[in-house]
């Protein structure tokens, strides 16, 4: 057993002893014994770090949350409650108590570019931690023991390789479910680093297939789960591969965390969702259907994942579908296929009428109140503005590319002077807007966690009233596949993770047509969607 | 602590370390600083860098320091509570400014005996930690050790002063033998104490490792990855364990 003897004080007493001085007044001597008792870590178990952060008022789900990484994980955890419920602020509790049991002297902390503000001003203001941000290239940041910087920055030179050469202790990720893919720069650059203590926080651990799951914990527990070929060979195997999904439940929650909202004993408000079926007139149908037919008359590379793209745009837009048919255009070889691109723009520009749109102004007459809508398209978004301008309704735009001011001053506008708020994919991170209850998904992503982040912006501790989400649908379209799609990963994810509240409709079973196209025959590869795959 | 506990202890502090107290509330306390004080807690080394090197006056702050927020007023001055980074520079100067001291229990004419002091600050590392504060003295006549020996010395009335025609009896036991005796007291204790948490270090430790090896099974050249891990694992549940003296004194009682 090691024991380490610190000779600091000997020294320094034997020599005052011998020069006679200086003394230390008694009433100093007294008051720093109190503070050394004060201050000392009394038990293996419990935390201290509550007992200096007097300012916070922890939940009791994030006191536990805290105690069971430290504890039960050993400092290793994906952090992974729902949104709202305040991984911020668990993480920044486990570091503080690292910290203040000198286990932990230099942490990073890696983050999308647009919350990097928001940790420095959490780390500094709520937990008294000198966490610097560090933004710009000269920031001599290995002269600091905290350091908050930006996934994308850190992954490249040069600052990988300085990274690599500091000694941290402890590594947070911020939006960890970027690391779902193995072969990515970003993957690779955090397998490289030495993680003595390390947290993954994400609301969405797993977005499509369970191999994430597999990736994510590889990376605090290399070879927990195997290699990834037996991984794989293990869940393929037998034609319903979920079958053993209780063993990777099971260790799953040896590395994870997952809060619901039900479960920290707040009281919540309730959630309507509701799947909205839409009719398209018969000159969307013609478009819609010629565009359909662009993979029989054009003759590109194989991968029909820009026809996908195409439905999926047209089923937003006119003003959507129509660059991506101009790229188009440029692309293809031959005069036939140009006159063909040709015809569908000219059909297309015809079109008086968004079907969608349509309904959405239905919707937001209904509500009476102020609603957020989320489409997948920029363009779909600029034509929704002006449209609803012409039906005497304002809107405020907003997109993830804004500054923190800019988020700031229209989320301001939003909640003062305009009815509407349009937000693209990526506007959907960092705003919290409780006073609204609306929500139309105007456009459906792949992804039913992207849904759940959407509604997590309204659906969070604060809300007053119930919350409500419509999901907008195309009858005989593309959307159809994705309903299907995202019921079916919704599904996997509650069998391996656990529960999540309802993101389609409240009734899991229903689908809204009763066409017999079932997602098993429903070709993936038709569409380009292979990496859609990841189980049966 | 409370806001008012540590309003207390700031006024103690800068009481005895003499700086003038200009304002005191109940929300507030305005100090002004020594030029030793500014140089512990205010965090500005480039300001006395410049002082020394051009050998300016020196202007030491005056702060104040806002315990308890009020509610209508707008006080200017620094907010400080339990958990604040300055609070932690002041616990830290109190610590460096408290740690050696010689005192004499207050009595006219009094025999005294010289006693070391010690407070020993232990430390159970591994993945977790566990800390104990034990505070000895040991007589320098007949050799006898005493625990909580704080708590003795509280209840006395001691001084920095030689006390008038007050004896002071020469020690037989040196004090650095002294001391030395009072570490190899608190070495025994740790050898007879239960030592059940490294062994329960040590099993996690290897559960751990065990873990690492699986991934790695049939593997003959080990990537760097797995060095690196190992390595994190040793310096993590390493159990060892730390004897630090926080704080000490020559002691001449009754």
């Amino acid at each position: 057993m090691m024991i380490e003897k610190s000779s600091g004080w000997k020294e320094e007493f034997a020599r005052r002893l011998n020069e006679g001085g200086p003394w230390d007044d008694w009433t100093l001597y007294k008051m720093a014994y109190d503070v050394v008792k004060d201050q000392l870590i009394t038990d293996f178990s419990g935390l201290q770090a509550p007992k200096f952060l007097t300012n916070i008022q922890f939940l009791d789900h994030q006191i536990d949350a805290a105690r069971t990484v430290i504890e039960k994980m050993n400092g290793k955890a994906i952090l992974a409650d729902e949104v709202g419920l305040g991984k911020t602020i668990e993480a920044g509790l486990i570091l503080k108590e690292y910290i203040l049991r000198g286990l932990v002297k230099k942490a990073l902390i890696l983050v999308p570019a647009s919350l990097l503000t928001q940790w420095v001003d959490e780390l500094n203001g709520k937990f008294s931690i000198p966490a610097i941000g560090c933004r710009k290239k000269n920031v001599p940041f290995e002269q600091y023991d905290f350091v908050v910087m930006s996934m994308d920055m850190a992954k490249r030179s040069p600052y990988r390789e300085k990274i690599y050469e500091q000694d941290y202790d402890m590594i947070i990720i911020d939006e960890a479910h970027k690391l779902k893919n193995n072969k990515t720069q970003t993957y690779q650059f955090v397998q490289g680093l030495k993680k003595k203590f390390c947290l993954l926080l994400t609301a969405t651990p797993i977005q499509n297939n369970i191999f994430e799951i597999f990736y994510l914990v590889s990376l605090l527990k290399p070879g927990h789960l195997g290699n990834i070929e037996s991984f794989q060979a293990y869940f393929r195997k037998g034609k319903n591969g979920l079958q053993e999904d209780e063993y990777l439940k099971e260790l799953v929650n040896q590395v994870m965390i997952r809060n619901r909202r039900q479960d920290t004993g707040i009281e919540w408000v309730g959630r309507h969702v509701e799947t909205i079926p839409i009719q398209l007139t018969e000159e969307e149908q013609e478009v819609y259907g010629m565009i359909e037919h662009l993979k029989e008359r054009i003759n590109l590379y194989s991968n029909s994942f820009v026809m996908t793209t195409l439905l999926k745009e047209m089923c937003s837009s006119k003003e959507a579908a129509y660059l991506t048919l101009i790229k188009l255009k440029e692309k293809v070889q031959s005069r036939e296929e140009r006159e063909y691109i040709d015809e569908i723009i000219e059909k297309m520009s015809q079109l008086d009428v968004n079907s969608k749109a349509e309904k959405t102004y239905e919707i937001i007459q209904k509500a009476k109140e102020k609603v957020i809508i989320f489409t997948e398209y920029r363009a779909t978004q600029l034509y929704l503005q002006w449209y609803l301008y012409q039906k005497g309704i304002k809107s405020v735009l907003f997109n993830g590319k804004f500054s923190k001011n800019k988020r700031d001053w229209m989320r301001k506008l939003f909640q003062d002077y305009a009815d509407v708020l349009i937000a693209t994919e990526s506007g959907g991170e960092g705003i919290n807007l409780q006073f609204c209850h609306h929500v139309i998904n105007f456009d459906l992503p792949w992804n039913p966690m992207k849904i759940e982040q959407r509604i997590g912006r309204v659906h969070r501790f604060g809300q007053q009233s119930d919350v409500y989400i419509y999901n907008l649908a195309i009858q005989n379209t593309i959307e159809d596949r994705i309903i299907d799609l995202l019921t079916n990963k919704i599904d996997v994810f509650e069998k391996i993770v656990g529960d999540l509240d309802d993101i389609l409709t409240n009734k899991v079973e229903e689908r809204i047509y009763n066409s017999p196209n079932f997602v098993s025959n429903f070709h993936f590869e038709d569409y380009g969607l292979e990496d859609q795959l990841g189980f049966t | 602590m409370l806001a008012e506990q540590i309003h207390d202890y700031l006024r103690t502090f800068f009481s005895v370390t003499d700086c003038e107290i200009l304002e005191d509330t109940p929300n507030h306390l305005t100090v002004q600083l020594t030029s030793d004080i500014d140089k512990r807690i205010m965090n500005r080394p480039f300001y006395w860098q410049f002082v020394e090197s051009t050998k300016a006056q020196p202007n030491p702050l005056k702060v104040t320091f806002i315990t308890k927020r009020p509610e209508n007023q707008e006080i200017r001055g620094e907010y400080i509570h339990y958990g604040s980074t300055r609070m932690h520079q002041i616990f830290q100067a109190t610590k460096d400014l408290g740690s050696f001291v010689q005192l004499y229990e207050n009595e006219e004419g009094a025999s005294l005996f010289p006693w070391i002091g010690a407070n020993f600050k232990v430390s159970y590392h591994t993945d977790q930690t566990k800390e104990m504060l034990f505070s000895l003295g040991i007589n320098l006549i007949h050799g006898s050790v005493k625990s909580n020996f704080q708590d003795l010395l509280i209840g006395l009335k001691l001084t920095n002063e030689l006390p008038r025609n007050a004896y002071c009896l020469p020690y037989i036991v040196s004090p650095m033998r002294a001391i030395e005796r009072l570490e190899t007291a608190i070495e025994n204790y740790i050898a007879n104490d239960d030592m059940t948490w490294a062994d329960e270090a040590k099993k996690r430790w290897e559960r751990e490792q065990e873990i690492l090896d699986h991934f790695y099974v049939g593997v003959e050249e080990k990537p760097e990855i797995y060095e690196i891990e190992k390595k994190a694992l040793e310096e993590r549940f390493q159990p060892r364990i730390k004897i630090e003296i926080v704080s000490g004194g020559l002691f001449y009682l009754k």
